[in-house]
């Protein structure tokens, strides 16, 4: 009986090709929305998930001179913790190892190119904690940072602005009018969080920053801190014993905040997903009011099909079809028209979200919401929308059906 | 099925009708009989005409004979079955098995071929679909249709639309043959042809009851059953009526 009906229904739905490939056309849309926002979704998601990886896992990051109380935030960045608050961190139990950055940006030029970068001052621990790695070349080292040697290190965008196809290694660049030695390049990383390039950088030793560059009155405090952790599960063991030991270097009593502020890589990766996560629901929320829409025209059309083939219910009720059959045969009928919208919807819009991928330049997953998706919206939207026509279908009195004309 | 058995199936009337009334009631209290202490046997074999002027409740009795319609009281059975008291559900299934129907605007599903719509009862009991076109094809050949099966309604003329409608009543093998006006919608020798068509379906045993206000279209049918305010008026020999009284 099942299929007989599933027959009787396709055949009907096809005796119309324009009006059911119109009908069609609603769900369509609305799945093909769907499964591309939650494909935008889920990219979005791995990228923040990618760009917290590269920027190495298990991180504590501490932010100088922000307080919250009471959810008032005061004096962000003020300089208070010292490139040695840093060094005395390294000693902490599960601690792997702690470094800091400076930042500024400069007009780097060589020969006749310039470029506009960020050059970011810091110890050779932060290559480590920061998962980056020497392309050509080497490293500078703990002697380099006590003399202040003008050492830097090139991203891989600034290798390009600069100097092409040369190798850059050993040449001498200008930055502020100052000389500083190429002695290595970083391999690249690629689009941060917020799609900034991460490989537009000149990295070299903090304090050769702070001399050089700065010329700050209070050249030693770090602008962040990082500290890489042992295991993640010690992160918030970690993370007390760096306030302790910081609050007790800067002396602060009991019972005043602190002078710094203290974050866990993890809660952010935590919190960034989160955001990713929500921005999926909502994008997918907001798709799907076109599936809504194709809902409506599904059961416009349904109802307009019950009434314009009521003659022929009448005449199946009266060759014997039962209520139950009549009413299934025009569910299926709905049911159909969403399953063939949905389908062809999901596949276009795994389609659409590969396309527009690769124009992006970005990974897109083809993910299992959309088959769940386009299922649950064949069966849901096809039953919520045929289910009223059906029903009126099956109330029909034989007797008015046969006389209506 | 034993010789006793049988004479017992073929004595039985295929329609028997007991004090049948039909009372509609209207909002307000008002309330309308339209059918009133209506009683007669149709036997096997039998070609009936259901003759009265609109109004008369000739329609009505129609629908409750044909069980789309159930009757306010009375008793109504089909081949020994009581009926009048059956759920939708149980109607529909007798409708399906026992009665064939003609119709005066054939009603035919016109974006179907013609053996889609003379099989059209058989889905409703799961014959297959092999077997359901096979047994539309010989039925179509008994209405003398022969060839027809793969074409649409809308290929074909009135007459044989009536035609294939016919072999659609006939599919089931049914009980009975209502047939409302069958030839309402139809040029004269059409209607001819399409009540021949009838009485050689009688002539084969089918039980035929006929449904029509036209004296000539009548006078194919053997008895003639005449209503007029809802009670019978006239059953006899359609030969016999207008000579007594």
């Amino acid at each position: 009986m099942f299929f007989q009906i599933l027959r009787e229904a396709w055949i009907s739905i096809t005796a119309y090709k324009l009006r059911t490939f119109l009908t069609t056309l609603g769900i369509m849309i609305g799945v093909c929305a769907v499964v591309m926002m939650v494909a935008a979704g889920q990219t979005v998601q791995n990228t923040i998930s990618e760009s917290f990886e590269s920027m190495g896992g298990n991180l504590i990051i501490i932010v100088p001179g922000q307080s919250v109380s009471g959810g008032v935030r005061t004096a962000r960045g003020r300089p208070t913790v010292t490139f040695d608050d840093v060094e005395s961190l390294k000693s902490l139990k599960d601690v792997v190892t702690a470094s800091y950055i400076v930042n500024t940006t400069a007009q780097a030029v060589f020969g006749p190119n310039n470029w506009n970068v960020n050059v970011m001052g810091t110890t050779p621990d932060y290559l480590t904690v920061a998962n980056w790695e020497i392309d050509k070349g080497v490293a500078f080292n703990e002697r380099d940072i006590k003399s202040g040697s003008p050492y830097v290190l090139l991203g891989e965008t600034v290798v390009e602005e600069l100097f092409g196809m040369q190798n850059p290694v050993g040449k001498t660049i200008r930055l502020k009018n100052r000389p500083f030695t190429v002695i290595g390049t970083l391999k690249a990383k690629g689009e941060g969080l917020m799609g900034n390039d991460q490989d537009n950088l000149i990295m070299m030793p903090a304090t050769t920053l702070r001399q050089r560059l700065r010329g700050s009155p209070r050249p030693n405090y770090a602008d962040v801190v990082f500290v890489k952790v042992t295991e993640e599960d010690k992160m918030e063991q970690v993370a007390n014993r760096i306030e302790y030991q910081l609050r007790a270097r800067h002396r602060i009593k009991d019972g005043t905040d602190s002078d710094f502020t203290i974050r866990l890589m993890t809660e952010m990766v935590d919190q960034a997903r989160n955001v990713g996560m929500i921005l999926s629901i909502l994008l997918a929320a907001i798709a799907s009011i076109s599936l809504v829409v194709g809902s409506i025209g599904i059961m416009n059309m349904m109802l307009v099909s019950v009434t314009e083939r009521t003659r022929e219910i009448g005449t199946r009720k009266a060759l014997g079809a039962p209520n139950k059959w009549i009413m299934f045969q025009f569910l299926a009928e709905s049911v159909l028209i969403s399953f063939m919208g949905s389908f062809v919807g999901m596949v276009l819009g795994v389609v659409f979200s590969q396309i527009a991928g690769t124009f992006f330049d970005k990974d897109v997953p083809i993910s299992i919401y959309s088959v769940i998706i386009s299922v649950s919206v064949a069966v849901v939207v096809g039953v919520a929308s045929g289910l009223m026509p059906a029903i009126k279908a099956m109330k029909l009195d034989p007797i008015e059906a046969l006389r209506f004309q | 099925m034993s010789p006793k058995e049988n004479k017992i199936a073929r004595d039985t009337p295929v329609i028997e009708v007991k004090d049948l009334c039909k009372t509609y009631f209207m909002p307000g209290g008002m309330s309308q009989n339209v059918l009133k202490n209506v009683s007669f046997v149709i036997h096997r074999g039998e070609f009936v005409a259901i003759m009265g002027h609109s109004g008369s409740g000739k329609s009505t009795l129609m629908n409750i004979l044909g069980c789309l319609d159930r009757p306010t009281s009375g008793l109504y059975m089909i081949s020994g079955k009581r009926v009048s008291d059956k759920s939708d559900e149980e109607l529909a299934h007798i409708r399906g098995r026992e009665i064939g129907f003609v119709f005066q605007n054939f009603n035919l599903l016109m974006k179907r071929s013609i053996a889609d719509n003379v099989s059209l009862p058989l889905i409703y009991q799961n014959v297959s679909e092999k077997e359901r076109y096979r047994r539309a094809v010989d039925m179509l050949e008994k209405v003398g249709l022969k060839g027809y099966a793969d074409r649409l309604p809308t290929q074909i003329s009135g007459g044989m639309q009536q035609r294939v409608a016919i072999a659609r009543a006939l599919i089931n093998h049914p009980a009975l043959i209502f047939a409302d006006e069958p030839t309402g919608n139809l040029d004269t020798k059409t209607s001819d042809e399409i009540m021949t068509l009838f009485t050689d379906l009688n002539k084969q045993g089918i039980t035929i009851v006929l449904v029509t206000h036209e004296d000539d279209v009548a006078d194919y049918a053997h008895r003639m059953i005449k209503i007029m305010d809802g009670r019978v008026e006239f059953d006899g020999l359609r030969c016999r009526y207008g000579k007594e009284a």
